[in-house]
């Protein structure tokens, strides 16, 4: 052995070595391991079933259930490489496959392609970058966008502007309304528009919706549901939102004091608490619907980036018990006591194989328990892990294939 | 045709089925049989340590049945992908995994080495593993600058260099050549390019093609071998425009060959147009060649779609064009034989396309093919290499974001029901009367 090479032995160890350090300092006390009771999961590797057309997925970068147990994604349809991923669009084609799928698809149970829609069209705007896709209860689907402009070759964007409004459409992609003035600018004390949205969610008792909001702005709105108008708006621990930059994210900082963008969920629940994701502070703040602050936890505070809290679910029994949380950092989705809000258990790690996960994005639940995810970045991909009931399982559980 | 199926080695119960199946559908509408796969879903295990694949460029079956992957292993996004590896630390996931993986038949992770941190003069961008008959590892770089073969031990020992650092700069014209091995850039959205970065990989200016050199190679891109006349075949590469035959102990080049076993010619860069008539020289890259058991080498010519085939001293026999309305990357990226006695059928995989074609070797006609589009079990971005293990089952990795190793289980002869017969998933579990 050279001395040289030797020398890059050496190095590449001692590398190995620190980044060994500071990733098991960064798991912490996840890398203890304990059996505990929790409801159990395994992938469906084979679900949905191979879309139709040659299509194929972007980023995906939302996903909803509607009463049928019918499941919605929303992708980016221009998240491709032209050269090597979409050949079959081109003009003219250079290859047989594939073609980008339209932003939209539903699902049945099965996992066949039941509809497609979506895009721009007469009498609305379409988002530059759309995100989020939730159905309330009378099944109409909800599209919020985290665009900014312009995007290549967008018409009607103007530079400087922001997607600030939300789209309102039903079951099957007719264009019901649009909410908020589009191509505004960042303002999170803004009672006319919104700032880069993330997502959508429903009390339906008080025909409202609570609006993650978002990207551009630092807050959680709630809007009537029937006329779009926003009803009430509050920032982290109940301020008033304020816009002013944070900077990144330090573990070893104070607690912010503001959401820090995006504000990746609101979700309400029927006993009056509303659950936000504070993606890149790695916290869920809780409230009363009022906007009245409850408690915040914190979920791997070492997680810098894109941070630990990307969306959550609730399980499908009539008291919630648990929270599913999607973390597209760490390549996890957490079972959490909702009550409590102490983390169960988790499952799932980094990789393109089933059960694996690039950029978990979203998360959905349908009525017999099922969890769907959405993987964003070059994840492209939506899985489905089946519920198999309560169970004895371990605290950290990696992939969950079903057994041989 | 039935007894023939028996030695194919697939179980003796999905052989009887098979041939039943056969006889009922009267060996299905065009009369013809072909070797029938199902995807593993799961299969590789996960990985240990949180370690993920970057772009897959290579993948070889040894003799105990172990799958070799070779990939990019700074073919990540840090800001999305690798936070583990990052300094600071951004995640708990994901780390790269190192070069060279080694997967045992039940998919467990054995082996792993390889890099520039492990073996001086690691190619830029490694591409190209194969192992030889004393169970050795070749591999060969698509970077612009990578111009040598690395023939390594199974566990990652240096044995030999072969090709000179730097060639003679005599060659003129190519310049640098379509990059199958990693061009993950997505032009998509407007810069912001989250999760599909290059990896922070510095563009490095590329090597003009030499293909008549006598002391190094343009970007080696595959390898087989001749263990009784101790030659290996070269696919020479993403760069150059031939195929070189080096002596396997000291590296020498004893004869090389161009397009119809022709003297390459660099200059000559007219590029092939579906419909048009086929260049006279092969296209870089040229990602493949394969020699089979009767002495005839298997030529991939990727970018013009086609199949070439040789004697053992060049001299040109036949060509074959597979899917040749394909344009940009083309059509032909690897082939794998069956592991049947006569090799009978030829698999291809098409990266372009994003399928496997099955050929019949002798015809090169093709009998059907599989795959599709996406990122589910069975389906494919952008199949980079294929290989066989000795049981028939197919081994294929993905490269660019595809960053994948899939097994598609062999299950005996059966009548061919389509020209393509999509994603190749196991029958849904029946359910007992």
């Amino acid at each position: 052995m050279t001395r040289a090479r030797k020398l890059g032995v050496v190095v590449a160890l001692a590398a190995a070595i620190v980044a060994l350090g500071l990733g098991q300092a960064a798991l912490g006390a996840a890398a203890r391991t304990h059996a505990v009771t929790a409801p159990r999961f395994e992938v469906d590797p084979m679900w949905p079933k191979p879309l139709p057309n040659h299509w194929v997925l972007g980023n995906v970068i939302g996903v909803g259930v509607d009463s049928k147990d019918h499941i919605f994604i929303v992708h980016r349809n221009d998240t491709f490489d032209a050269r090597h991923e979409i050949g079959a669009a081109a003009n003219p084609p250079i290859s047989e496959c594939c073609v980008p799928a339209p932003p939209v698809i539903e699902f049945d149970q099965a996992g066949n392609v039941v509809n497609a829609w979506g895009g721009p069209g007469h009498g609305y705007d379409w988002p530059s970058s759309n995100h989020g896709i939730s159905l309330d209860d009378k099944d109409n689907v909800w599209i919020g966008g985290n665009g900014t402009c312009p995007p290549p070759g967008t018409p009607g964007c103007p530079a400087g502007t922001i997607d600030s409004f939300i789209l309102k459409f039903t079951h099957d992609g007719k264009f019901l309304m649009e909410i908020g003035t589009p191509h505004e600018t960042v303002n999170s004390n803004s009672t006319t528009h919104f700032g880069r949205v993330a997502k959508i969610s429903f009390d339906v008792k008080a025909n409202e919706a609570f609006i993650a909001d978002g990207y551009g702005n630092k807050r959680v709105a709630v809007i009537d549901m029937d006329n779009g108008k926003i009803k009430r708006f509050w920032g982290a621990y109940g301020h008033v939102p304020s816009d002013s930059n944070l900077g990144p994210y330090d573990p070893n900082a104070p607690l912010a004091q503001q959401f820090r963008n995006p504000v990746h969920c609101a979700e309400p629940t029927p006993d009056g608490l509303v659950y936000v994701c504070d993606r890149v502070n790695d916290r869920i703040q809780v409230f009363r619907k009022s906007g009245e602050f409850v408690r915040e936890k914190i979920i791997k505070p070492l997680t810098r980036g894109d941070g630990s809290v990307w969306d959550i679910a609730f399980s499908r029994d009539p008291q919630q018990k648990y929270i599913f949380l999607a973390d597209g950092k760490n390549e996890r989705v957490y079972v959490l006591d909702r009550q409590s809000l102490d983390l169960l258990t988790e499952f799932g790690d980094g990789g393109r194989q089933p059960g694996e996960f690039f950029a978990v994005h979203s998360i959905a639940t349908d009525s017999k328990g099922n969890i769907y995810t959405a993987e964003t970045y070059e994840g492209k991909r939506i899985q489905k892990f089946v519920y198999k009931g309560m169970s004895t399982v371990d605290s950290i559980q990696g992939v969950v294939w079903p057994k041989r | 045709m039935i007894r023939r199926g028996i030695l194919f080695g697939g179980t003796l119960l999905s052989v009887l089925a098979s041939s039943a199946t056969a006889q009922r559908a009267g060996r299905g509408a065009s009369g013809r049989t072909a070797p029938r796969f199902e995807v593993d879903l799961l299969w590789p295990q996960p990985m240990p340590n949180r370690w993920i694949l970057g772009s897959a460029t290579g993948v070889a079956v040894d003799q105990s049945d172990h799958v070799f992957v070779v990939h990019l292993t700074d073919s990540f996004t840090p800001r999305t992908e690798i936070g583990l590896a990052t300094n600071p630390v951004t995640g708990e996931c994901c780390a790269p995994a190192p070069n060279v993986l080694e997967f045992d038949p039940a998919g467990t992770l054995v082996g792993q080495w390889g890099g520039p941190g492990q073996v001086s003069h690691w190619p830029e961008q490694n591409a190209g593993l194969a192992i030889d008959d004393a169970g050795n590892v070749w591999i060969g770089g698509s970077g612009g600058a990578d111009s040598r073969i690395l023939k390594l031990t199974h566990d990652g020992k240096l044995i030999a260099e072969f090709g000179t650092a730097t060639p003679v700069l005599s060659g003129r014209g190519a310049g640098r050549s379509e990059d199958t091995a990693y061009a993950g850039v997505s032009p998509g959205r407007g810069g912001r390019g989250a999760g599909r970065g290059r990896g922070g990989r510095a563009e490095v200016p590329a090597l003009p093609a030499n293909s008549n050199s006598m002391d190094s190679f343009g970007g080696p891109a595959g390898f087989s071998f001749d263990a009784k006349a101790n030659e290996a075949y070269v696919a020479d590469g993403y760069r150059n425009h031939r195929v070189a035959v080096i002596d396997m102990t000291t590296g020498a080049i004893k004869r090389y060959w161009g397009a119809y076993g022709g003297k390459p010619n660099d200059a000559d860069t007219a590029k092939y147009e579906p419909g048009g008539a086929f260049p006279k020289q092969f296209g870089a890259p040229v990602m493949c060649a394969k020699l089979a058991r009767d002495g005839l080498l298997y030529v991939c010519d990727t970018q013009n779609d086609r199949i070439q085939v040789f004697r053992k001293d060049g001299s040109f026999v036949k060509e074959k064009t597979v899917a040749p309305a394909t344009r940009g990357t083309g059509s032909v990226w690897d082939i794998a034989f069956s592991r049947d006695l006569q090799q009978k059928y030829v698999y291809v995989a098409d990266g372009m396309n994003m399928k496997v074609h099955v050929l019949d070797r002798q015809s090169l006609d093709e009998l059907t093919s599989f795959g599709d589009g996406g990122r589910q079990p069975g389906e494919f971005y952008a199949v980079h290499s294929i290989a066989t293990d000795s049981k028939g089952n197919i081994y294929t990795v993905e490269t660019y974001e595809g960053k994948r190793v899939q097994k598609f289980v062999y299950k005996g002869l059966g009548p061919i029901a389509k020209k393509n017969e999509g994603v190749l998933w196991p029958a849904a579990p029946r359910t007992k009367p």
